[in-house]
């Protein structure tokens, strides 16, 4: 156990390598210079010269890349180009606001999937068995952020019922959260649904009923193990999609995260935030799969490491 | 194949609109120039923001309003298809293409090919697409339908590779592969040859599915700005107009989103349907049992003098969409208690659908249609679900064929133990361990403390196979239903737990109906016999009579198939030859005369009825030519006789009730298939004759 979680912590340090590497290069070889970004049009060439060298970008890229990565190993994720903030700071001011949004939607998402999943799985081709396969079909064929402007369009413009953008208190939860729900359920109702009426037709369960087992007992504590074990993978990598920061849900509704930081911080061409709020983000989504893993060996005895 | 899937989309009207759905849009974008009222780029400034024809200030002359450069909405749409389309399109077919190679090198190589592959693969999994998108996008000031092409495709390979690399890795091991490379094919040759035609299956329905998905994210791109250059109408760009202008006119946004949204809609549809189609799943629902209406001649059996089990013209039927499958049809026999009674069959006979039918439980759609199962002078198949639960489980038992499916996986032996003996028993924990223990004991486990621990795949067969009945005797039923519960285990064990169970039927004096396509198995073990075939039974009787004296056709088959056993189970199974009849058309007279070596004209014609050869021993077969004053004991020849087959369309028979069972149906099918995947060279040497 111990040798398989050294195995993959060298692993998920390698990605979130890989990441860093590939943005620290990116984000340089887009054109848009932020020095030139920063000055008012018309700035002389002197001092944006001047501008670049307090930057630090003016040095040759091997430089700047063998310097980044000093800082990072020290924790030192460098100082935004704007204001001359800390990006860690910033970054950890941002991501409570993205766990918040994250976790109320997972958490509803979860449940919300597995009663109608499970609902349905117990009586396919039933009223609500088709009601569910409706909305699935709908549901994942919406846009969300199409889905997010409409919201807005009717609760907060027409209705005047709910605050658009950003966030002010437990109201500002309700259509970033319905957006992202409902672009995350038909994904998990699907899956819950196939794996309920795939376990149900196990032999275990006829055999537990050929033994006198309940059909409460065998779908609580049987059918609902065995079922649920891999549906486990798919709630952590939206999970991992929703807490890394959905940029797009972020961004329509102004939400303080570190989405809408790092997409920000890109169209400014704000290096050190952009590589600070992708390093975060890939570091959430890869921390978020490997507890998902150690979870999955944690529930299967069969799964051994 | 065309023809095939039209009538199948008759029976489906969601995949039918999802076709539909595609083939309009699909139309629409190819003929956009003469579908559309106006030029999508053509600007009326005395039009600007026009609202749809049906409001107040609406006009006809542009059905769903303008822009604010007065450009026609729909005409926009209607080009937009065109774009949003090719674009998602072409990623997809890139997306495949890079997927599918990278796949193939990274299974088939291995090593370190496939470590840089699948690590790329999740570098790209944990980097936010959108940033990915931007950073490759935001180059250009001019973006072009191919970059988005490059974007979208390039950043979707790794789903499809993944895919393709676990089926590479299956395949590569399995015989053909190695054969084939032992040959002295090259590894490429292998590669492209022989394993790419049995991997591609399931990209079709996901390059499908993330169709639909591209068409939603190139308008994510367009709404982000990231999208196709201005004017150039696309669904995204559309509808990021419309986001601009949301509080003067919210119907610029509205419409691009519910293009999109029936687009999408109608690709999963007809995807769905595809997947079904190719690949049907069962459509049967969960377990429900709805007991048969009460009998109009309710003369209930006194208990005493009666066996313990009576079943009576038992009708068993399977309800699909390709007909009606009679499974079990005018099965009768009495059980008397402490006897056992071996049901011998090949698979598709029935004798499993017998079991399910007495204890009630057979899968969905199967149901009991007619006759009588009298337990103890009740009739099971018409008691309710509740009444049913104080002797399914409790007086009457069953154990399945195949021990590690019966079991939880993900739960110890000991749990599912204690919590069957808790539901028998009021125990209090700390006996209930010992109960446990005890339980296990009995059945023969030496060392019950480490059984109780483990979990079912840590146990070998035989073990998990003690362990059911262990389970099955915490109630101690009066009556055990055996269905092939040896075959999946090796002789010796089959010996052992053979000789466990006769142990156990005598200590308890219970009842046993043990199911088996072995007769040899059973002759050692049953007091009497029942041969049954297409769901009815040929022959009925004492074991040595039945053994010794066959008087069907069809026992005597088997008894000769049991002599030649010195060869192989293939050739064993093969003795008798033909195939049973289908059980959605069963043929008019005797189920086994197209097979029989002793046919006769009327045997085609005439179902022969069920008469007495000797004491309690009886055969339906038109070659007894037995005086009439021996009738059945049974007395419902006159039933089964009388029915007649009714006719429909051409099905498989019931494999779930008789899975895994190594028969002359199967050994037939699996030749079958041999031989048409032979002929397409895939290097499968065994022929077996069918």
């Amino acid at each position: 156990m111990s040798s398989y979680i050294l195995q993959r912590t060298i692993q998920m340090v390698i990605v979130i390598f890989g990441v860093v590497t590939v943005t620290f290069f990116a984000i340089r070889l887009v054109p848009g210079d932020p020095a030139r970004l920063m000055e008012r049009p018309g700035t002389s060439e002197e001092v944006i010269k001047q501008t670049r060298q307090r930057l630090g970008t003016d040095k040759p890229l091997s430089v700047q890349y063998v310097n980044f990565l000093k800082d990072l190993v020290r924790g030192d994720l460098g100082t935004s180009f704007r204001g001359n903030r800390p990006v860690r700071e910033a970054v950890l001011e941002a991501l409570p606001n993205t766990f918040a949004l994250g976790a109320v939607t997972m958490v509803i998402t979860t449940v919300l999937s597995f009663v109608i999943g499970i609902g349905a799985a117990l009586r396919p081709n039933s009223l609500l068995d088709r009601i569910a396969l409706v909305f699935v079909a709908i549901a994942q064929a919406t846009p969300s952020y199409w889905l997010g402007v409409v919201l807005v369009l009717i609760f907060s413009i027409r209705l005047g019922w709910l605050p658009a953008i950003d966030l002010e208190g437990p109201a500002s939860f309700v259509l970033p959260t319905i957006t992202l729900t409902i672009s995350l359920m038909p994904l998990l109702i699907r899956a819950v649904r196939q794996g309920f009426i795939e376990a149900l037709g196990e032999g275990f369960v006829r055999a537990g009923r050929a033994r006198g087992l309940s059909e409460r007992r065998l779908l609580f504590v049987h059918v609902m193990k065995v079922a649920a074990i891999p549906l486990i993978t798919l709630v952590g990598l939206e999970a991992g999609y929703v807490l890394g920061g959905a940029v797009v849900i972020e961004s329509i509704f102004n939400w303080p995260g570190i989405g809408l930081m790092a997409l920000l911080a890109i169209q400014q061409r704000d290096f050190p935030v952009v590589q600070g709020t992708v390093l975060a983000i890939a570091v959430v989504f890869t921390l978020v799969n490997f507890l998902v893993d150690l979870t999955y060996a944690a529930l299967d005895p069969r799964v051994k490491y | 194949m065309l023809r095939e899937f039209g009538e199948y989309l008759r029976t489906r009207p969601f995949a039918l609109a999802g076709v539909i759905g595609v083939v309009a849009i699909t139309l629409i974008a190819i003929f956009a120039p003469w579908v559309a009222p106006h030029d999508p780029l053509a600007q009326d400034l005395m039009a600007s923001f026009k609202p749809p024809a049906w409001q107040a200030d609406g006009t006809w002359k542009y059905p769903l309003g303008t822009d604010l450069l007065g450009r026609d909405i729909l005409s926009r749409l209607i080009y937009g298809a065109r774009y949003s389309l090719l674009i998602s399109v072409g990623s997809v077919l890139l997306g495949t293409a890079i997927g599918f190679i990278t796949g193939l090198l990274a299974g088939y190589f291995g090593r370190w090919t496939d470590t840089i592959l699948m690590r790329l693969g999740d570098i790209q999994l944990a980097f936010p697409f959108v940033l990915f998108a931007i950073a490759i996008l935001a180059v250009s000031q001019e973006r072009t339908w191919w970059q988005l092409v490059l974007v979208l495709g390039g950043s979707s390979w790794i789903i499809y590779a993944r895919v393709v690399r676990s089926r590479v890795l299956t395949e590569r091991e399995k015989d053909y592969a190695l054969a084939a490379r032992a040959l002295g094919a090259s590894r490429w040759r292998v590669l492209f040859r022989y394993i790419l035609p049995n991997v591609w299956q399931p990209i079709p329905l996901i390059g499908m599915l993330n169709l639909g998905f591209f068409v939603i994210v190139e308008s994510l791109l367009s709404f982000l700005g990231l999208g196709l250059t201005p004017p150039t109408p696309s669904w995204g760009t559309i509808l990021a107009d419309g986001r601009q202008v949301m509080m003067v006119s919210g119907w610029v946004a509205v419409f691009p989103g519910v293009a999109i949204l029936l687009t999408v809609l109608s690709i999963s549809l007809a995807a769905d349907g595809l997947a079904d189609f190719f690949d049907p799943k069962l459509t049967h629902g969960n377990f429900r049992r709805v007991p048969l209406p009460p009998a109009e001649r309710a003369d209930q059996d006194p208990a005493d003098g009666a066996p313990l089990l009576r079943v009576r013209d038992l009708t068993t039927i399977f309800p699909t969409r390709k007909g009606t499958i009679r499974a079990l049809n005018g099965v009768s026999f009495d059980l008397e208690k402490g006897s056992v009674l071996g049901v011998v069959g090949e698979s598709g006979s029935g004798k499993s659908t017998l079991g399910l039918s007495i204890i009630q439980l057979l899968d969905a759609p199967g149901r009991v249609a007619g006759g009588e199962i009298r337990f103890d002078g009740k009739d099971l198949a018409r008691l309710s679900n509740r009444e049913l639960t104080a002797i399914r489980g409790k007086r009457i038992g069953m154990i399945f064929q195949d021990p590690s499916s019966s079991l939880n996986p993900v739960l110890t032996v000991g749990y599912q133990l204690k919590e069957t003996l808790r539901r028998h028993r009021s125990l209090p924990p700390h006996q209930a361990h010992e109960a446990a223990r005890q339980a296990l004991s009995a059945v023969g486990i030496a060392d019950p403390d480490r059984v109780l621990r483990a979990y079912p795949f840590q146990l070998s067969g035989g073990m998990n196979q003690r362990v059911m009945i262990a389970l099955a005797m915490v109630s101690e039923p009066e009556l055990l239903i055996l269905d092939e519960p040896t075959s999946a285990l090796d002789v010796t064990t089959q010996a052992q737990l053979l000789d466990e169970l006769d142990g156990l039927r005598q200590r308890h004096k219970m009842s046993m109906i043990f199911i088996t396509h072995d007769i040899a198995l059973i002759s050692s073990f049953a007091d009497d016999i029942l041969v049954m075939y297409a769901g009815h039974v040929c022959e009925i009787g004492p074991r040595d009579q039945v053994i010794d004296q066959p008087r069907h056709p069809y026992t005597r088959a088997l008894l000769d198939a049991v002599e030649r056993v010195a060869v192989t189970e293939t050739s064993r199974l093969a003795a008798i030859p033909g195939d049973p009849p289908d059980l959605t058309r069963l043929p008019p007279g005797c189920p086994f005369a197209n097979r029989c070596p002793q046919v006769m004209p009327i045997c085609h014609q005439v179902k022969p009825r069920r008469v007495a050869v000797g004491p309690n021993h009886e055969a339906a077969c038109h070659l007894i030519d037995s005086p009439p004053s021996a009738p059945s004991q049974y007395g419902t020849t006159a039933v089964e006789a009388g029915r007649a087959a009714p006719a429909s369309s051409v099905v498989a028979n019931d494999n779930r009730s008789s899975r895994g069972n190594s028969s002359l149906v199967e050994t037939a099918e699996d030749a079958r298939g041999t031989n048409s995947i032979s002929s397409t060279d895939r290097g499968r040497g065994e022929s077996n004759e069918g």
